[in-house]
């Protein structure tokens, strides 16, 4: 169970200004759970994501992970991250840095498991190419598949497909989804926090949506997705799926008229 | 790539006009006795036993900056890790680097002749600025990691040496090489003029001797020789670190 309690954090900026980008942060997540903080740019939805890979330290308030501050989390290795840059290393090929999470927990490289990861990320064939011979869909594949490879029990996603097309974005959303499902029931919790400004992507992906504020970040609403998983295609045509974009279009943008036709058209903003 | 053939043409034109030049007014004799035509300089090294000795101060030059090259490069790249591993040095490493760099090679040289020895100097005095060149360009090559690398490295939870095996050593090896590359023409200026100061053999004693008994053509032989060698270091070492560009960026 992760929490996070009253937390706030500010930056400063120079010696007189400091700037706050979260303020009264109080969240829990389940194991298991598949959590969406949704928001417009800038509202502090990644400092979340660092706060709870424990990059950052919260200005007040806590995190803890299991009742431990992630560092405990991260010293053994249980954490899985993937940003919106793939962040590959440059002259490794797919398998080689697919061996680089094993290689920094300074464990036995699981050959048989990374082939596994790469057949389930569908990058059979690549595992000799390198980051820069793949297009941007399939570097985030490897990326995601990195970020599985120990099998971590808290999986961090920081925009991950963010720099993609709309297409591509989508079939990797349902990709995910079914990568996440493999994962979960091998290892039983994949609790998955999702940072994401696209409302469809939210919706498809999560179990529960958190919407935040921008400047300084605070919740303003939260919505439990009324859907059984697998959620699939024709989930995102029913009605209730349209319902619940429209209301988190309208919590982004609240000067949006209300009934306005435009809130459909912003989704993918 | 156009551009780049155009330039190598322009290059080439470059090199040949400059020694058109060489030949002109060495031949016309515009410049005194002391430039000689370039075919002059070039009929020395057709001289068997001028070739021989020549060959043989080459050599010895060469030896001393090679090996100056490699300690100045371990000591270089020592000083870089330790100052990037422990930031507290990291300040007092640089100031001190700048300081032992400001200090002229003429003037160490009478202390390395009374300390090191006569026969050590010119390697020593290759490996000082060789050793800075190589501090400068390790220290930034190591800080020149992505960040969004080190953090999925720190989020992985991988050990500082874990980070700076597999993550910043190989994203410094780039400025690595051009820091050799720098180093290696450094390296051969700073044995020359350390063989000034009393070896017992090099090019620098050859161009010394030569000015002294003014055997001009063998003179410009010796100096043609050190910057050919130089320069061939120079492009081998670019090659390479095209290669590694490529690979590690």
């Amino acid at each position: 169970m992760i929490e996070l309690k009253a937390v706030s954090k500010e930056f400063r900026l120079n010696r007189r200004k400091t700037l706050r980008v979260l303020d009264g942060i109080d969240l829990t997540i389940e194991a298991g759970e598949f959590v969406a903080l949704l928001g417009p740019s800038g509202c502090g939805k990644s400092t979340i994501l660092h706060l709870l890979a424990g990059l950052e330290q919260p200005t007040t308030g806590s995190v803890t992970i299991h009742g431990q501050p992630p560092a405990e989390l991260r010293a053994a290795h249980q954490l899985g991250v993937a940003f919106q840059d793939h962040a590959l290393l440059p002259w490794r090929s797919v398998q080689s840095n697919l061996e680089l999470p094993f290689q920094a927990a300074g464990v036995p490289i699981d050959r048989a498991r990374i082939k596994h990861l790469i057949q389930t990320v569908g990058l059979q064939g690549f595992e000799t190419a390198h980051p820069r011979q793949l297009s941007g869909g399939m570097r985030q594949r490897a990326a995601i598949a990195r970020s599985l490879a120990l099998g971590p029990q808290l999986l961090l996603l920081d925009e991950p497909f963010g720099a993609l097309d709309a297409v591509t974005r989508r079939h990797l959303n349902h990709e995910l989804q079914r990568i996440w499902l493999d994962q979960r029931s091998a290892t039983q919790q994949l609790t998955t926090v999702l940072v994401t400004h696209s409302v469809e992507e939210a919706a498809f992906l999560a179990d529960r949506i958190l919407v935040l504020t921008g400047r300084p970040g605070r919740f303003l609403r939260e919505y439990r997705v009324p859907f059984m998983r697998p959620h699939t295609v024709e989930h995102t045509r029913l009605e209730a799926f349209h319902r619940l974009c429209d209301e988190l279009t309208l919590c982004l943008d609240p000067d949006t008229p209300s009934g306005s036709p435009s809130s459909s058209v912003e989704m993918e903003a | 790539m156009r551009t780049s053939a155009l330039s190598n043409q322009y290059g080439l034109l470059g090199i040949l006009l400059f020694f058109g030049a060489w030949q002109m007014v060495g031949s016309l004799h515009l410049a005194g006795p002391s430039v000689p035509s370039l075919t002059e300089v070039w009929a020395t090294y057709r001289e068997p036993w001028k070739l021989a000795s020549l060959g043989r101060a080459a050599a010895a030059t060469l030896t001393s900056a090679a090996f100056g090259l490699c300690a100045g490069t371990v000591i270089g790249t020592g000083i870089a890790l330790v100052a990037h591993l422990v930031a507290p040095l990291r300040s007092g490493l640089d100031q001190l680097s700048v300081i032992v760099n400001a200090i002229p090679a003429v003037a160490l040289g009478p202390i390395l002749i009374v300390t090191v020895g006569r026969d050590w100097t010119p390697l020593t005095l290759a490996a000082i600025p060789v050793s800075f060149v190589m501090y400068i360009s390790v220290s930034s090559g190591l800080r020149s990691a992505n960040t969004r690398l080190q953090d999925v490295f720190q989020i992985l939870g991988a050990r500082r040496f874990v980070r700076l095996f597999y993550l910043e050593a190989p994203a410094a090896l780039p400025t690595f090489l051009s820091g050799m590359r720098i180093s290696v023409t450094a390296a051969i200026v700073g044995t020359i003029v350390g063989e000034w100061f009393g070896a017992s053999t090099g090019l620098g004693i050859v161009i010394l001797n030569t000015m002294l008994n003014f055997q001009i053509p063998l003179m410009w032989a010796a100096v043609l020789m050190a910057a050919t060698t130089s320069l061939t270091a120079y492009g081998i070492l670019g090659v390479c670190q095209r290669y590694l560009q490529e690979r590690f960026s």
